[in-house]
């Protein structure tokens, strides 16, 4: 063998390996077409011989409904629609909660119709935003949206009130927590809209009218929908028709109320008119300005009730001590001296609320505020 | 010249049968018209429509016209305990009616201009003031509106209104499908960009109309066979089908499908006729006897003169 040979088969070789493996590339990016008996070309090209240069490529190609055999769990969980939220805040769609209803009568089809064999396309993936002139039966993704929701929520539901998925986007309205969608009726469920306040007209010879500040109960005492709603069934807010009236027992009219506020106290709730709502200074102590920020928590003890704390300041905060607590935070800056002594040294016995003493170092009968052990800050 | 009773005759008959031939032609030719072929139109599926809590497009359409804020609210879902109809503060309204099958759902009826193809609105103005657009809206001119008023009784479906609260310059009311805003430009109507459930659709009425035959073949079992205004008074731009049947949700069914400035057309194409012909007809008639009358007075005065002469 001459050498041109060797180098020209070593070429040829070359070229071979180049094109198979430029060949491999290209099937890479292709795109998954769709195959099966079911796949015709009429499926995704509007005319009948299609080039690289006009594929004349359908929109949004229809195949017949798909048989989409997926179980919940395979979906997503939630899924946040937040394509249109301009005037509301995204909704928080239940996706598999729907599709375990879904399970009982189509499957996923009953939503996903048209899906191509092997790819469940989210709805805007078809419906992408204003209706489509070219396709008067495809509705806009607005319309998309609201049909597929509305036709199960208009039957049974009865109810087509925007906020039973919507929350209207306020300057001081919150964007859902989308992390915790489990404590809503302790189920995936839409945000709901909580009620302010509730009035109750009871029987109650004593006090006839009960003010439930429902807004207060979860903001300012941090309970979650199902610290009182842990038996409640769907039926409850999801029907039209009068519920019977059930009697209840005096205990179980109270019980959401018993299990955290002593049921010995009548008039704690039971008033002649609306009262307004929880102050602290009702309980007898009104809060100084370092303690209104704090959480109701911070103070009591969490997983308890409640209730009546030692009013010594030092019940609380024992732990402070001359190193750990920065004087600057009271307004008053100490000097070299004074900052170096042991709180108790002015504070006696650690009364904090009390008025400080002079009297355990200096004997000329000097008093605070008058001479100061430092400088205001 | 002199005219003899038989050419006379002959003239007249010539003349009113070359116009009845002529009135006829004319009147042939506005039958043949089936509109414009590029007309828009709008079909509205009322198996969507939730009426309840929503009303996104009266809302819209207020916003739109810039009409007096609504005197019940637009939340305020008491209005559905009545039938209303479009008024000139509101140009659409939805009204509810009970489902005829036992626990079906109520039906929410938009309502408002249909647009006809051959507008009675139009037929009966004295002034032309009403005007159906190439695009398909029927158009209102106000400025040469004289208030007359035979508009709304002509409508069919009672949708023109009048200010009778504007005693300086009351005008005539209704749907434009924001010709001027909107359609002329190539842009939806207000109400059907609000519309969160899409019951309506915009496009050629031709499109729409096959459209709605598909919506029906398919789905036999979710609507009726009928789409509303495709026949009604010779066709409308507003196309409407339904589950429910039409008599049952407050649609007058018995319109016929004759455009309503037909059954006035053939009267109508005959007064010119009768103007040209009657005097001439009359006025021959009278001087062809007044003639006769001298002829008769000459013979017998004739005689006469012969006794005096010899």
């Amino acid at each position: 063998m001459t050498r041109k040979a060797i180098v020209g088969s070593l070429l040829a070789w070359g070229v071979l390996l180049f094109l198979v493996l430029a060949n491999a590339g290209g099937e890479k990016d292709k795109p998954v077409l769709p195959s099966g008996p079911h796949v015709s070309c009429g499926d995704c090209h509007t005319c009948s011989t299609p080039t690289a240069e006009a594929p004349c490529l359908r929109r949004c190609p229809r195949f017949s409904r798909a048989i989409v055999a997926h179980s919940p769990e395979e979906g997503p969980s939630v899924v946040i629609l937040d394509q249109l939220s301009d005037l509301y805040v995204p909704v928080i769609f239940p996706h598999k909660l729907h599709a375990e209803m879904a399970g009982m009568a189509e499957g996923c089809a009953a939503c996903h119709h048209h899906s191509p064999a092997g790819h469940i396309p989210p709805c805007r993936e078809c419906h992408g935003g204003p209706s489509n002139p070219e396709n008067l039966s495809q509705p806009s993704l607005k319309g998309a949206y609201h049909r597929q929701c509305m036709n199960c929520h208009r039957e049974w539901s009865h109810d087509t009130e925007c906020s039973v998925c919507h929350a209207r986007r306020t300057a001081e309205a919150r964007i859902p927590e989308i992390t915790d969608t489990t404590d809503i009726m302790g189920l995936l469920h839409p945000n709901i809209e909580e009620p302010d306040k509730r009035i109750y007209q009871t029987d109650y010879n004593g006090g006839t009218v009960v003010t439930f500040h429902h807004k207060e109960h979860i903001h300012l005492f941090g309970l979650g929908c199902v610290d009182c709603h842990h038996e409640e069934s769907c039926e409850r807010c999801h029907t039209t028709e009068e519920r019977p009236v059930r009697v209840k027992t005096i205990e179980e009219h109270h019980k959401p109320c018993s299990s955290c506020h002593d049921m010995d106290r009548c008039g704690d709730c039971h008033a002649k008119e609306e009262t307004a709502g929880f102050t602290h200074a009702r309980t007898g102590w009104p809060l100084s300005r370092h303690h209104q920020s704090l959480d109701c928590r911070a103070c009591h003890p969490a997983r308890r009730k409640i209730g009546k704390l030692d009013r010594d300041c030092d019940a609380c905060h024992s732990d402070w001590t001359t190193d750990t607590f920065k004087h600057a935070v009271t307004g008053l800056i100490l000097d070299e001296m004074h900052g170096e002594m042991d709180c108790a040294d002015c504070h006696v016995g650690r009364k904090f609320d009390q008025k400080p003493s002079c009297a355990n170092c200096h004997d000329d009968g000097r008093e605070y505020p008058e001479s100061s052990p430092g400088k205001k800050g | 010249m002199a005219i003899n009773r038989r050419g006379f005759l002959k003239v007249v008959s010539a003349i009113g049968a070359s116009s009845l031939v002529g009135g006829q032609k004319k009147a042939l030719a506005v039958e043949d018209f089936s509109g414009y072929p590029d007309r828009y139109g709008i079909l509205t599926d009322l198996t969507l429509c939730i009426g309840r809590n929503c009303r996104k497009c009266e809302a819209a359409c207020n916003k739109e016209n810039k009409l007096p804020p609504p005197k019940v609210p637009l939340e305020d879902n008491s209005v559905f305990d009545s039938i209303r109809r479009t008024d000139a503060q509101n140009y659409t309204v939805v009204n509810r009616f009970p489902n005829p099958e036992p626990g079906g759902p109520p039906v929410y009826v938009k309502h408002q201009c249909r647009h006809c193809d051959e507008p009675a609105c139009a037929s009966a103005c004295l002034v032309s003031a009403f005007r159906k657009t190439p695009e398909g809206p029927v158009v209102y001119n106000k400025k040469i509106c004289i208030g007359c008023r035979y508009c709304m009784t002509a409508c069919p479906f009672y949708v023109p209104a009048y200010e009778y609260d504007n005693p300086f310059s009351p005008g005539v009311r209704k749907c434009t499908m924001c010709y001027e805003s909107r359609t002329s430009k190539g842009r939806v109507p207000a109400c059907m960009e609000a519309c969160p459930l899409q019951v309506m659709t915009f496009g050629k009425r031709s499109e729409l109309i096959e459209l709605a035959r598909k919506k029906i073949t398919d789905h036999p079992d979710r609507y009726i066979n009928h789409i509303y205004g495709e026949h009604e008074v010779g066709g409308t731009s507003w196309l409407y089908i339904s589950g429910v049947p039409f008599e049952k949700l407050g649609f007058p069914t018995d319109l016929g499908t004759k455009p309503y400035p037909e059954l006035t057309r053939g009267f109508l194409s005959m007064i010119s006729a009768v103007l040209v012909i009657g005097p001439v007809l009359l006025g021959g008639l009278y001087m062809s006897t007044r003639r006769r009358g001298e002829v008769d007075a000459d013979e017998e005065t004739i005689p006469e003169q012969e006794e005096d002469q010899p």
